[in-house]
């Protein structure tokens, strides 16, 4: 079933990204062999064993060209613009420059759709992309590089810093559309910027395909939020595949609140020094199926990563966590701490986690730490002792335990809206916001 | 790296110490396996009918399967046509009544490994059931256990004298196609052990049985299959070694174990088969399949074992918690040591209301070895109040091994408690220092931080296999890290 998306796309061929580029056309034609050979991942394939995502199969979502974009509501859009940001907007995964908003952004930094970015610096696109992803590994990366239609090109010189945040809005208009996107952030030695990743879309069935490849170089710091709040019938797949090189921070932070069925990829590959610090926080509620995937590779030594990611799980909902952490031979003096706890609110939720970790050097100092289970009979008590009724008792501790993740959160724009979402997503009576 | 290195290798490279061969005449089926070489096992075995049924569906099912590569091990590739599939001491024909009639040399071989078979009534009071190569030796203090009713001998045997009751229990915790080790053992295992402990029983004493493998090419392929029943309580020890040889040789027992209501079995395991020379020759693969159901409420199961053997170690002894209160509990020592390999952990399942698992793991690789601990804790929604503790922790001896934690997790109740924690580490200078500080030599201080590493397992163990499990423990790696 997988041909359905090579002839639905090969009358697109022409709006494509790049697409009178040769060496980019190679690289199309790799990933198209590899995914028609593979197709899209299966229960079989460990690094899935989880997440069933052959609907992708049944159902033939349909890619659309940059000439017949749906309709967007602008109004409804600007609830989701974060203040004090620089904005660049993709619907059904191709730019819109009339929407986005980036005048004024310094010279030594490149911000622009990929479309323009081959266009105007391809040989600066060239190095970059394709490096940071493995096409040999189960999953979507074959897929999304074989058709993708457009993404953002961010590049900033080295020593430079992004003085606003950037935000990347992806909209996805009308029911059945596949938005597949890539993208690619580099950071030049020394540099700094803080991207946001916002995912939204209609309140139809519809599918995301997003990769997000990035570049840190020697002591640069990248913050990447990724806030996914697409429909509550669509299909999301994303992924980030970092390359950190030495002395080099990457913070993600990953707030997956939308989709029947999302699935996210974390991939970052540490050199000497560098740090990397992974947070998420999912929420499921009705039939939601959520899936974090995560892998730290420590490549070199004395390099640090820390990962915290938390659930909570409601009604059928299903939260998955996958965590691994690979310490290479080399990567002597490694730190490395991954934990993950899941709170299951009803009788019919459920919390898969495995956190892996496979270590082939001696001096390192390793952890990892799970929990699943509910909320404390005593601390309920504690607050009930006090005057405060039973369901208003849940709904604080409920609100608590996700709350330690929002408060992560330095950008107040951005701060302020996740715990919007927050409240609205769970029971939250008894919780006045004015409080926080 | 300090002065400690050398001695390192010096301690690392000391040689096997089970590895002598005992020239005895066997028996041995010339290798290849079919259905003509099953029923021939079966006939010389002077099985029941349902027994060769049983043999061939199981490997007409295995013919179907391939051989599992999930696990974190690189395994040349095993000729099942290349191994011969029973090998028997030849005075078979007479078995021994006593131990008087059993081969001096036989009796030699376990003097040599310390069991202390003709010791046993000065001892304390281990019945052991010896299995070399395939078929049961001796069986000790059958007397004393059949005053008390409990049922102990070769499942040869039982397969004889109680058919039924074999036939209404094997199978039924690890089906005969259960995976591909598992069919493979149905189709062609030549013995073990079979335990019936009747309801209210306490076992009187400790039950033992002592496997090794002796000749050439050949699998050991034994099973094991305990009930418990109701109010019942009984001690199992089992202990493996293997002599050297530069081949690699096959074991791939299944182990089934039902607990009724109110029902506990201990299950004690100190695995030392021949693990390949220091260049990673030789060896024995294990592949065992190791389940317990906790059929009755209240019931319990507690797995304790110390590998330190064989070239490949894949193992997960599983309790599935059916009964409501019911308890799984797996402790676990495995050390690794040049070439080994070893991917093992466990499995809880969690069905029944208001079960509980422990699961302790604690994996030392040292040499050129990979250890993983591989484990699935699952509560299925029936499970309430189902409560698990995980703890895995690693120790890394030398810069060329690999430690490995792969737990999963999957949880459908909502008032289940569900931990896990895993740490990697190895044993640092400033420890090593302190106590040299006080005058232990680094030797020593090794020892004892290695053992206490390792204490929350040993004090599980029966006192005789404990003391057997800390000198094996200094075997492989005493002094070696730093």
């Amino acid at each position: 079933m997988t041909t359905q998306y090579s002839e639905a796309y090969a009358k697109l061929e022409n709006s494509l990204a790049g697409s009178s580029l040769s060496w980019l056309s190679e690289l199309r034609t790799q990933a198209k062999e590899q995914f028609l050979e593979r197709g899209f991942p299966r229960l079989s394939d460990e690094e899935w064993r989880y997440s069933n995502v052959s609907v992708l199969d049944k159902k033939a979502f349909s890619p659309v060209s940059d000439s017949e974009l749906g309709h967007i509501d602008i109004a409804d859009l600007d609830s989701y613009k974060l203040a004090d940001c620089w904005t660049l907007v993709l619907v059904d995964g191709h730019y819109s420059a009339s929407l986005s908003d980036l005048d004024g952004i310094a010279d030594a930094v490149i911000v622009s759709s990929m479309v323009d970015a081959l266009k105007n610096h391809p040989e600066k696109v060239k190095s970059y992309l394709g490096q940071a992803v493995d096409l040999k590994e189960a999953g979507f990366k074959a897929f999304n590089q074989a058709w993708f239609s457009d993404g953002v090109f961010v590049s900033v010189a080295a020593n430079t810093v992004l003085d606003k945040p950037l935000q990347v809005l992806h909209v996805v208009t009308s029911a059945e559309v596949l938005a597949n996107t890539h993208h690619v952030i580099a950071l030049g030695t020394g540099a700094e910027a803080t991207v946001i990743e916002t995912f939204i879309g209609c309140a139809e069935r519809y599918a995301t395909v997003s990769v997000t490849e990035v570049f840190v170089e020697k002591n640069a710091g990248l913050s990447l939020y990724k806030t996914q709040l697409e429909s509550d019938k669509a299909v999301h797949l994303g992924g980030v595949y970092v390359k950190q090189a030495r002395d080099s921070r990457f913070k993600h932070t990953n707030f997956a609140f939308g989709s029947l069925l999302a699935r996210t990829d974390v991939h970052t590959d540490l050199s000497q020094a560098s740090e990397c610090d992974l947070n998420g926080l999912y929420l499921g509620v009705k039939r939601q199926h959520i899936d974090n995937h995560t892998r730290i590779t420590h490549v070199e030594p004395y390099a640090i990563s820390k990962e915290l990611y938390k659930g909570v799980l409601n009604d059928k909902a299903r939260g998955v966590f996958q965590g691994r952490v690979i310490v290479a031979e080399q990567a002597q003096k490694t730190d490395s701490d991954m934990h993950n706890h899941n709170l299951l609110l009803s009788d019919n939720a459920e919390a898969d986690t495995k956190p892996q970790l496979e270590i082939y050097a001696d001096d390192v100092k390793c952890a990892h730490g799970i929990t699943v289970g509910q909320l404390d009979d005593k601390s309920i008590f504690a607050l009930q002792s006090r005057g405060i009724d039973e369901e208003t008792a849940r709904n604080m501790l409920t609100f608590a335990f996700a709350n330690e993740m929002v408060n992560k959160i330095k950008f107040k724009p951005l701060h302020e809206q996740i715990l919007t979402q927050v409240l609205e997503r769970f029971p939250q009576a008894g919780i006045d916001k004015a409080w926080l | 790296m300090s002065s400690s290195a050398e001695e390192i290798e010096k301690v690392i490279g000391q040689k096997y110490k089970e590895g002598f061969v005992t020239e005895i005449e066997v028996e041995t089926f010339e290798p290849g396996l079919n259905e003509d070489i099953i029923a021939r096992l079966s006939a010389i075995k002077g099985e029941p009918e349902f027994m060769l049924q049983y043999r061939l569906q199981a490997f007409r099912h295995w013919q179907t399967l391939e051989e599992p590569d999930w696990a974190q091990l690189n395994i040349d590739p095993i000729d099942y046509q290349a191994i011969s599939y029973y090998s028997a001491p030849k005075k078979d024909s007479e078995k021994p009544q006593s131990l008087d009639e059993v081969d001096p040399e036989l009796l030699d071989t376990y003097k040599k490994l310390g069991i202390p078979l003709d010791e046993q009534e000065r001892l304390a009071g281990v019945a052991v059931d010896a299995v070399f190569d395939s078929v049961s030796v001796a069986t000790t203090f059958k007397g004393k256990l059949k005053d008390a009713g409990v049922i102990f001998c070769p499942i040869s045997e039982a397969l004889q004298e109680y058919p039924e009751l074999v036939k209404q229990y094997l199978g039924t915790v690890v089906s005969e196609k259960d995976n591909f080790f598992a069919s493979l053992n149905a189709a062609v295992f030549t013995d073990g052990s079979f335990v019936y402990i009747p309801k209210g029983v306490r076992c009187p004493m400790e039950l033992s049985t002592y496997f090794r493998i002796n000749a050439a090419n050949t699998g050991q392929f034994e099973r094991t299959l305990i009930i418990a029943d109701d109010d019942s309580h009984v001690s199992y020890l089992e202990g493996c070694t293997a002599p050297m040889r530069d081949e690699n040789q096959l074991h791939a027992a299944v182990v089934e174990l039902v607990a009724m209501n109110n029902a506990e079995i201990k299950y004690s395991t100190v695995q030392n088969w021949y693990p390949g020379d220091e260049n990673g020759v030789g060896g024995i693969y294990n592949f065992v399949t190791k389940r317990a159901e906790c059929r009755g409420d209240n019931s319990k199961v507690s797995w304790t074992q110390v590998e330190t053997g064989s070239a490949i170690t894949w193992k997960y002894p599983s309790c599935v918690l059916l009964g409501d209160n019911s308890v799984g509990e797996f402790y676990s020592v495995a050390v690794t040591n040049n070439y080994q390999q070893a991917d093992t952990g466990t499995k809880m399942i969690h069905i029944g209301k208001n079960t509980s698992s422990t699961i302790i793991s604690k994996g030392i690789s040292a040499g050129k070895s990979q250890n993983t601990y591989r484990g699935l804790v699952k509560v299925a929604k029936s499970a309430e109040n189902a409560r698990n503790y995980t703890q895995c922790d690693s120790l890394l001896v030398g810069d060329t091994c690999g430690a490995h934690t792969f737990p999963y997790v999957e949880v459908k109740q909502p008032s289940a408690q569900v931990e896990h924690e895993a740490t990697t580490s190895k044993i640092s200078e400033d420890q090593l220092f302190f106590c040299q500080q006080r005058g232990i030599s680094a030797e020593d201080a090794v020892s004892m931080i290695v053992n206490g590493f390792c204490k929350s397992v040993f004090k599980e163990l029966p006192m005789e296999f404990a003391v057997e499990a800390q000198a094996l423990l200094g075997l492989s790696l005493e002094g070696s890290v730093g």
